[in-house]
């Protein structure tokens, strides 16, 4: 595997040249600061691509011709990283090898022509897809308690604190989305064509100058830009007292969703004692959380903790009956403060650093968490697999007790299922 | 072990079925640092009355039990979990129930040949115990819970339930939560000591391993296993005609659900190669419904769904195909859909496209080992073998042969759950 990286100016080209994968994939990532307000209109601007072209004026003409390109995937998403929200393109297709003479190509071309020659007239993207797409936001703004795990996680965020973006749905908001018109759409457009840092990302058995020569043709930016803030958001305190809230819904089963803020952390606190704490606390199916409160106590099906390092936060999501809302809280906190107290073995650590060398290994294995990979180095530097992969043997027992005392219960929310039926 | 080149992907397969029946394949990939281990028995959701051959009654049990051993599979007699074990090289395990199958599986990058072993193990040696069966009972009924409460989950099962009239599929794979209560020790020995015979049981590897030692740890670990008599499963005739054509029940969503539901009856087919026949069928289901048809273009600009997705499943003497929905007009979209049965057309160029799609696509994902490993499982599961001439079958794929074989279908068994947003 080779990694070039090339800095052009108004955007940042990543290479990753390996044989492993039969596909080339592409990820092109633009990103701004996050303002609330805006999640909307990014959410449906990246729906439009999908929607049609210049080229290609229905949806139904955009998928056969990437099925005549051996069926070249493209796909657009958003998604928040700290006090930045991304929009990302993505393209893979099969390497040449597996096609035809010039597929890749046509396919880059196919998908910089999705992105910068969209269905625009007169300064307006069109007005039948864009109704098409709001219509599809609304109805699933409207539904958003059919995925009751999702919007309990939600709901914590709001009650956890709602002025940060933590809070933000990145699902966007019915009073946001009335307000998109054609016009103001592709105002948006050119301003994240003109505002929003650049980076693309190659992955694939490819020749470095042929890229640099299709991407350079087509990657044309005329402003050059520069951060304007960090990525990993401001610490906060965590409450003296837990906030505890909850929202009662016609459910069966009740969510129970912990926030905890992390504190006074170090980089290498966060980027490998927490992940270790996080694996024997609830981040596996050997975890204290599981073993303590699924298999001793049956008092679940799912629960596991995850940590959130750009949030500063770690949370932990359970599935539980109503009834066992106080056993499972207080059983939870008491894992944690044994945690505090050091009460797990040379043994569990052991187990947590192979567990986590294995995610470096698979990690390796796919193509877009490669590029995910390279991206956080990029973005936070963090180090490369191979540092990771030596730096988490350092990791000792004082390391991880020190880090349990560094993270807090804040807010705890209940999504509470009221409703009792028999299948 | 016989070894056949997969063409047009790279890998060769191996394998062989061992003296007491069990089935082995084995996929190695050059190029992985990792491994996909799946240890498969044909006993799911769907056996829920059998006979023994030394027995002279039925034996019946609970429903859900299939996915209620998948669970207790775990226990260990010494006292050791089995996510412990792997745990400690990294590795990571799993087990999932089906309506026809039940699988054990691990994967990770480390420790492949002890790791294989103690899979094999595990689920090699039951022990269930009055205690533990009860213990699980919880944790199975909040999964059972869990589903509950996601409406399309639900309206997939209220379809099965009205499309069949003597299928075990009308009764969720989990079972239902007055069965599960109920289910013995007694229960999960008798449809362990039944199903998980090696003549009833296969396991498929991919990735990263050495062949022949895999092959030697799997003839260690299982050679005490005997073939047995497998037992008779009650033979259960699906009749035509659907249990209810229709039916509408509120729930508490925003936006309406509908499900469609078609039993094919296919035994008087031409097509009667059975890996011909669903390639076919699946062909059929792309051109009408798929991402690239006319009805979704024309659905799309009429603001008529939100989403639509379409499943196929087999039983015997049938096929059956499903639509599920959500749109703000069902009584609309459902029209529209009754309307495509009747009226569809194909055209060649989509379907010399779709193939061409079709063999990309298989290609790509031999680039994971996991999906290629399930894809063999599901030919398994389907077809009693893995299919190593897919692009092949694909290619030779004739127009005028769908065509040939709409002819033949008869699309008029049909069930309608609408699922709609409750008053407020």
């Amino acid at each position: 595997m080779k990694y070039i990286r090339k800095n052009f100016r108004t955007y940042k080209l990543h290479i990753i040249k390996t044989k492993k994968f039969k596909t080339i994939t592409i990820r092109i990532n633009f990103r701004s600061p996050i303002i609330k307000e805006e999640i909307t209109i990014r959410n449906i601007l990246s729906e439009m691509f999908t929607q049609s072209s210049k080229n290609y004026k229905t949806k139904r003409d955009l998928t056969i011709n990437a099925q005549d390109l051996y069926s070249v995937g493209i796909t657009t998403s958003n998604t928040r990283l700290g006090n930045y929200i991304n929009l990302n393109f993505f393209m893979n297709v099969l390497n040449d090898k597996y096609t035809e003479k010039d597929n890749f190509k046509k396919s880059f071309n196919f998908f910089t022509d999705v992105i910068f020659n969209p269905d625009v007239d007169n300064e307006k993207f069109n007005k039948e897809k864009l109704d098409i797409v709001k219509d599809l936001c609304r109805k699933s703004l409207l539904s958003i308690k059919e995925d009751p795990a999702g919007y309990s996680v939600i709901r914590m965020f709001e009650a956890l604190d709602k002025k940060s973006p933590i809070s933000y749905r990145m699902m966007g908001y019915l009073e946001d989305l009335d307000k998109i018109n054609e016009k103001n759409l592709y105002q948006y457009y050119q301003k994240v064509l003109k505002n929003d840092l650049v980076d693309i990302f190659v992955i694939g058995d490819v020749d470095e100058e042929e890229i640099i020569k299709l991407v350079k043709e087509k990657m044309t930016f005329k402003t050059l830009k520069k951060e304007r803030m960090p990525y990993i958001l401001d610490e906060v305190k965590p409450r003296n007292k837990i906030k505890k809230t909850k929202e009662t819904i016609n459910n069966n089963q009740s969510k129970l969703v912990i926030g905890c803020r992390t504190f006074n952390m170090n980089e290498y606190e966060k980027n490998y004692v927490l992940s270790l704490f996080n694996v024997i606390f609830g981040g596996s199916s050997d975890s204290k959380l599981f073993k303590e409160v699924r298999e001793e106590n049956s008092l679940c099906y799912t629960i596991h903790s995850v940590p959130n390092k750009l949030d500063n936060l770690l949370i932990i999501r359970v599935g539980i009956d109503k009834e066992n809302y106080e056993k499972t809280v207080s059983l939870i906190n008491k894992i944690l403060i044994s945690m505090r107290k050091g009460k797990f073995s040379e043994e569990d650590i052991t187990i947590a650093k192979e567990y986590y060398k294995t995610a470096l290994d698979d990690i390796e294995e796919n193509e877009y968490r490669l590029i995910d990979n390279y991206f956080m180095m990029e973005l936070i530097n963090t180090d490369s697999l191979d540092e990771k992969r030596k730096n988490i043997d350092k990791v000792n027992k004082s390391d991880i007790i020190k880090v349990a005392k560094k993270i807090k219960i804040d807010t705890i929310f209940l999504l509470e299922g009221d409703i009792n039926e028999k299948n | 072990m016989k070894k056949t080149k997969l063409k047009g992907l790279d890998l060769e397969i191996f394998e062989e079925t061992l003296a007491n029946g069990l089935k082995v394949i084995l996929l190695p990939y050059e190029n992985k640092k990792n491994y996909f281990i799946s240890y498969a028995t044909k006993f799911g959701s769907t056996i829920t009355e059998f006979k023994p051959v030394d027995s002279k009654r039925n034996i019946k049990v609970p429903t859900g039990i299939a996915h209620f051993l998948e669970h207790k599979m775990f226990e260990q007699e010494n006292g050791e979990d089995p996510f412990t074990f792997f745990s400690k090289s990294g590795t990571g395990a799993n087990a999932s129930t089906s309506f026809d199958n039940t699988q054990y599986i691990c994967y990770g990058t480390k420790n492949f040949n002890e790791n294989l072993n103690y899979l094999l193990n595990f689920v090699n040696s039951p022990y269930f115990t009055a205690q533990n069966v009860e213990k699980e009972k919880g944790i199975i009924i909040e999964e059972l819970k869990m589903y509950l409460d996601i409406p399309d989950f639900k309206l997939e099962n209220k379809l099965r339930e009205n499309l069949y009239q003597k299928n075990s599929r009308r009764i969720d794979i989990g079972g239902t939560i007055e069965d599960v209560e109920q289910i013995t020790k007694e229960d999960l020995y008798n449809c362990y000591n039944n199903f998980y015979a090696p003549n009833n049981m296969f396991i498929i590897i991919g990735g990263k391993f050495n062949i022949e030692e895999a092959l030697e740890v799997i003839k260690e670990s299982v050679s005490s296993k005997e073939k047995v008599k497998l037992p008779k499963v009650k033979d259960i005739k699906e009749p035509l005609k659907v249990t209810k054509k229709e039916e509408s029940f509120e729930a508490d969503i925003n936006i309406a659900k509908l499900a469609y539901g078609v039993k094919v009856p296919i035994n008087d087919i031409s097509i009667t190669n059975k890996v011909e026949l669903d390639l076919y069928l699946s062909m059929l289901v792309a051109l009408v419904f798929g991402s690239s048809s006319e009805f979704r273009e024309r659905m799309r600009n009429k603001k008529l769904i939100n989403s639509l997705y379409t499943q196929k499943e087999t039983i015997p003497d049938y096929k059956v195909f499903y639509i599920l929905a959500s749109s703000e007009d069902i009584d609309l979209l459902l029209k529209e859909i009754k309307h495509e049965f009747e009226n569809f057309t194909l055209d060649q160029e989509s379907f010399e496209r779709m193939k061409k799609v079709w063999i990309a696509n298989e290609v790509r994902m031999t680039d994971s080992v996991d999906s290629y490993i399930s894809n063999l499982y599901d030919d398994i599961i389907g077809y009693d073998k893995v299919i190593t001439n897919r692009i092949d079958l694909i290619r030779k794929m004739k127009f005028s042969k769908l065509q040939k074989l709409v002819k033949e279908l008869d699309f008029s068994n049909y069930s309608i759950v609408k699922m709609v947003p409750k008053e407020k």
